[in-house]
């Protein structure tokens, strides 16, 4: 008896989890990806700004 | 003195390579011995598989034709910096069009002839079989061959005037041929072991599409390239 | 030329950051989870603007190249160098977000996407146009070159694409979830609009870097040997502001 509730009650988490069908939790992988992003686009305007035009005319 | 028409200055520029390549066939030996290292050396990185090997025998076989094309086209604008042929050529006056027919021609003969000698030698290694004709084979091997001759001549007379040229030739052509590498290396699974949903077509279309492409990129652009 | 357009470069790099942050709020938590990829999906706000930024200034390098070689000039030049490398830039880090957002989705870093992979071969090319650029030290042979390698680098990317979706499509068909509702649309422009400001920050900086570094080199006349003569073909350096 307890053993046919249990399978039961298997069945029905496996249903309710293809049902929500969606991954779960996952915000490591968001929090990764726009440090990335910021990261990549701040370190470029960096770099651009150590290499900036020094000197010469194009200075004012 | 007569203008040569384009067609007959590139047919006389291609006699002159090949006269060249066969009178200097040491350099024609040391390319047919690295295809042939390259050859062995997949089969000591894969490991004595040899069902594996026969599976990828394709692929490992335009591997070694891509960096064998490495060695060859590098070689081709070799020849003219030396004692400043180029600019010879180019006072001759040659259509630099003319040049980008010959050499592009002259590398794929170059590396028809290694396909076609390294071909037994794969089926040998590999124990490969053919599936399908020897002319499907052929056919896939010189398309194969003009979609890497192509870029790679415009690309070798780049690189042989730039610091650094023998790492420049793989660095810009080795991502360009990656879609003719790609067909041409289905294309020859399917020869050697066989096509039953007949895919072959679409793959000698892509590659027949990349020659277009390519060969009339070259053919515009190449005087620019070598243009004082 | 005095610096007349500093303000207005500026203006663009406060309007990227200020709509980057509108973007990032938006992103994160204001559009709704998505049905089958839950929070992971959030990672299209910056992944997919940023391959379409990459493309975008590949294009900008194509109409330099092409235009350069009808009509020689240094400024397309030197803004062919700055496209490049800024698509360098953002076709780099997209193609880092797409490998972290492969891992939940398809369980692996790297799925041989039709997409993702020819943006890896277009990003390999490109890495290929930036040193050939570095390679050469004559200016004009440089800029003539490279607007060679340039158009034919581009033409490849559509062919890149199609082999790489046939040889992936003999082996299986991916899914992309096709359950977009308008708030993620919304955010996804708000997104893709401060990636373009910062873009064009970017390439306005960078292509004054080259502008500079032109200067520089065609300042120094006997350096080259065709300066001193009459070219035909090559840019007067007089025209350099």
């Amino acid at each position: 008896m307890t053993s046919l509730l249990l399978v039961a009650q298997v069945t029905a988490d496996a249903a309710a989890r293809v049902g929500e069908g969606r991954i779960q939790g996952g915000w490591g992988y968001v929090a990764a990806s726009y440090a990335i992003a910021y990261g990549a686009m701040a370190a470029y305007a960096v770099s651009l700004w150590l290499r900036r035009p020094r000197g010469g005319k194009s200075e004012e | 003195m007569r203008r040569r028409g384009l067609l007959s200055t590139a047919w006389v520029l291609l006699r002159k390579d090949l006269l060249l390549e066969w009178r200097t066939r040491a350099r024609l030996n040391a390319l047919l011995v690295f295809a042939l290292s390259t050859l062995l050396l997949f089969s000591f990185a894969v490991g004595p598989d040899t069902r594996l090997l026969e599976r990828n025998a394709g692929g490992y076989l335009w591997l070694a034709l891509l960096f064998a094309s490495v060695l060859s086209l590098g070689e081709s604008f070799r020849v003219e910096a030396e004692n400043e042929c180029l600019d010879g050529l180019r006072l001759a006056p040659a259509d630099p069009r003319a040049l980008f027919l010959a050499k592009a021609a002259g590398n794929t003969l170059l590396l028809v002839g290694l396909g076609t000698v390294l071909f037994p030698i794969m089926v040998a290694l590999y124990s490969a079989k053919l599936a399908m004709g020897m002319g499907d084979f052929l056919l896939v091997l010189t398309l194969g061959c003009m979609s890497l001759s192509a870029p790679g001549t415009v690309y070798s007379a780049i690189a042989n005037h730039a610091r650094a040229r023998d790492v420049l030739l793989p660095l810009l052509l080795f991502p360009l041929v990656v879609p003719a590498l790609l067909a041409a290396t289905k294309a020859t699974s399917l020869v050697l072991q066989g096509d039953p949903m007949n895919q072959l077509g679409s793959w000698l279309g892509l590659l027949a599409g990349f020659n277009l492409m390519y060969w009339g990129l070259g053919f515009l652009l190449f005087p620019r390239v070598v243009e004082d | 030329m005095n610096d007349k357009y500093r303000a207005l470069r500026n203006g663009l790099a406060v309007l990227g950051v200020l709509t980057l942050a509108v973007g990032a709020y938006m992103g994160l938590s204001w559009a709704p989870a998505e049905r089958e990829m839950g929070e992971v999906y959030r990672i299209i706000y910056v992944h997919v603007p940023a391959m379409w930024m990459a493309l975008l200034a590949v294009t900008l390098n194509l109409v330099c190249c092409i235009s350069y070689l009808f009509k020689a000039s240094w400024g397309k030049d030197a803004l062919a160098e700055a496209s490049a490398e800024v698509a360098v830039l953002f076709g780099g880090f997209g193609l880092v977000l797409g490998s972290i957002w492969a891992k939940p989705t398809w369980g692996v870093w790297w799925d041989w996407d039709p997409r993702l992979t020819s943006m890896s071969v277009m990003l390999v090319a490109y890495l290929g146009y930036l040193a050939m650029r570095k390679f050469v030290e004559d200016p004009e042979k440089r800029a003539v070159w490279s607007a060679v390698v340039g158009i034919i680098a581009y033409v490849d990317i559509p062919i890149v694409w199609f082999s790489v979706k046939w040889w992936r499509t003999l082996h299986q068909v991916q899914s992309t979830p096709k359950t977009v509702d308008a708030d993620m649309t919304l955010a996804l422009r708000v997104n893709a609009f401060a990636f373009l400001f910062l873009m064009a920050f970017f390439v306005w900086n960078r292509y004054r870097i080259a502008r500079a570094q032109r200067a520089a080199e065609v300042a120094l006349p006997e350096a080259l040997p065709t300066s001193a003569g009459h070219t035909s073909t090559g840019p007067v350096p007089g025209v350099l502001s």
